[in-house]
């Protein structure tokens, strides 16, 4: 097998054409406890880092808004009341179980919001169609980043904006700390919560590969995204990035 | 978590202040920074018409400077002083926001009426209405009793007519420095044409009198 057929799958090295199917594997396996597993890692922190994002998005009502990888949701939920009866959004995540969490969500929640299973490489929707795309906490997981940016760029409408919440780099100062709490209690959290310390493992190891903020800002603008944007959140150990299509 | 505070609470100004919107969404995306004395910070429009906190690779579209003098002058509503503050790049879309970001108000009233009811926040808004109404008064008070002191009693300020005095008896010296220094050169550009044995044009002493 040629080097170049090869990715990341956390710290391992897997054939690309592997990574899509252990990635499936592990929200399968998280599926159930994921929002539980979610509040616990961050202290509840990623709600307000998910409101945020909606908030920075400028979506206000009417507006169509595609959510990647949406899982469980919670952004879908919050866009929702923002586009009101006249706006759509679009629930859209790989994972089938993840997505079965989300649209059960949606329904007793009383939303209409459809849900997709849909991979972020190649979505099924026309070219120009949303005023916002976000994925959350799911860019790292795709094997084909900028394969999946450059979809995403294309679903986009002139003037419509994609934003990126994904971990990142943490402060320097913070890395250490950030580092045990990552490889020894994630795990063990995993373990005694979701009893699946391997996949919080994988998450870990996974948010170390992800690119840095820098890095993922150029990856937007080679995407064709401009003016792309990012805001630091809890010293980094998550970003947000925005970039608008011109 | 300061940027995600400051934009709540910028974007929720801007729900109180609807009529905002329709000023600021023409300038969607676009960002300007203020460097307000030793504070500065860049707000970005968003899409919406609402306002947020830039974040880290933000490049402002303009720039507004605020000097700590100007700030004071500013707080005292001279609107003179709105004239001379520093504007850079894009100057609609600065004055546009600038404009939008001083008639925004607070209306404190509603945000207490979701909490304690609409009747005890009305009172309490009434109540800070008049302190503060009384603490303005007493202030201004204080402040001109004090300068009337300052002026009359213990001199120590000077009064305004003295200063507009002194300013132009300062720009009548100059003036006449001016002039003095035009004649010497006059007459020292005559005294070299006089000295040199070539050109013998005598001094036009009329055109130095004249000065």
């Amino acid at each position: 097998m040629s080097n170049d057929h090869n990715t990341h799958f956390g710290f391992k090295t897997v054939a690309e054409t592997e990574k899509a199917k252990k990635v499936g594997e592990v929200f399968h396996s998280v599926a159930s406890k994921y929002d539980l597993m979610n509040d616990v890692m961050s202290a509840g922190l990623h709600r307000g880092w998910k409101r945020f994002a909606v908030e920075i998005s400028g979506v206000s009502e009417g507006d169509k808004v595609l959510d990647i990888a949406g899982g469980s949701g919670d952004l879908s939920k919050l866009f929702s009341k923002k586009v009101g009866p006249e706006g759509q959004v679009i629930l859209t995540d790989i994972n089938a179980s993840m997505l079965s969490v989300g649209r059960d969500r949606m329904l007793d929640e009383g939303l209409n919001v459809p849900a997709a299973q849909c991979d972020a490489e190649k979505l099924p929707f026309p070219d120009q169609y949303f005023d916002c795309v976000i994925v959350a906490f799911g860019l790292r997981n795709m094997t084909h980043k900028d394969l999946a940016l450059a979809e995403m760029q294309r679903v986009l409408k002139v003037g419509g904006r994609l934003l990126v919440l994904e971990f990142s780099k943490v402060w320097q100062p913070l890395s250490k700390l950030y580092d045990t709490y990552s490889f020894k209690l994630l795990p063990l959290m995993g373990k005694l919560l979701a009893k699946d310390a391997d996949s919080y493992q994988y998450l870990a190891e996974s948010i170390r590969m992800h690119p840095d903020q820098e890095t993922l800002k150029q990856m937007m603008t080679d995407a064709g995204l401009s003016k792309v944007d990012y805001y630091h959140l809890a010293a980094g150990v998550v970003a947000l990035h925005k970039g608008y299509k011109v | 978590m300061f940027k995600s505070i400051s934009t709540r609470v910028l974007q929720h100004l801007i729900a109180q202040n609807s009529w905002a919107n329709e000023i600021l969404q023409p300038f969607a995306g676009k960002s300007v920074q203020f460097n307000i004395a030793l504070f500065n910070t860049t707000l970005v429009i968003l899409e919406n018409g609402s306002l947020a906190i830039a974040g880290e690779a933000n490049i402002p579209d303009a720039h507004v400077t605020i000097p700590p003098s100007l700030l004071l002058r500013l707080l005292a509503k001279d609107e003179t002083a709105r004239m001379q503050i520093d504007i850079e790049g894009d100057t609609h879309l600065a004055t546009e926001l600038a404009k939008v970001l001083t008639n925004m108000r607070w209306d404190y009233e509603e945000d207490l009426s979701k909490v304690v009811g609409d009747v005890p926040a009305y009172k309490i808004g009434q109540f800070t209405r008049q302190a503060a109404s009384t603490i303005k008064d007493t202030g201004i008070n204080l402040a001109s009793m004090l300068s009337e002191y300052w002026q009359e009693e213990n001199p120590l300020i000077a009064k305004k007519r003295h200063v507009e005095q002194f300013n132009s008896e300062v720009d009548t010296l100059r003036a006449d420095t001016e002039r003095l220094e035009k004649r010497l050169a006059k007459l020292s550009q005559a005294a070299a044409d006089d000295n040199k044995p070539a050109s013998k044009s005598p001094i036009n002493k009329t055109d130095v009198d004249s000065q």
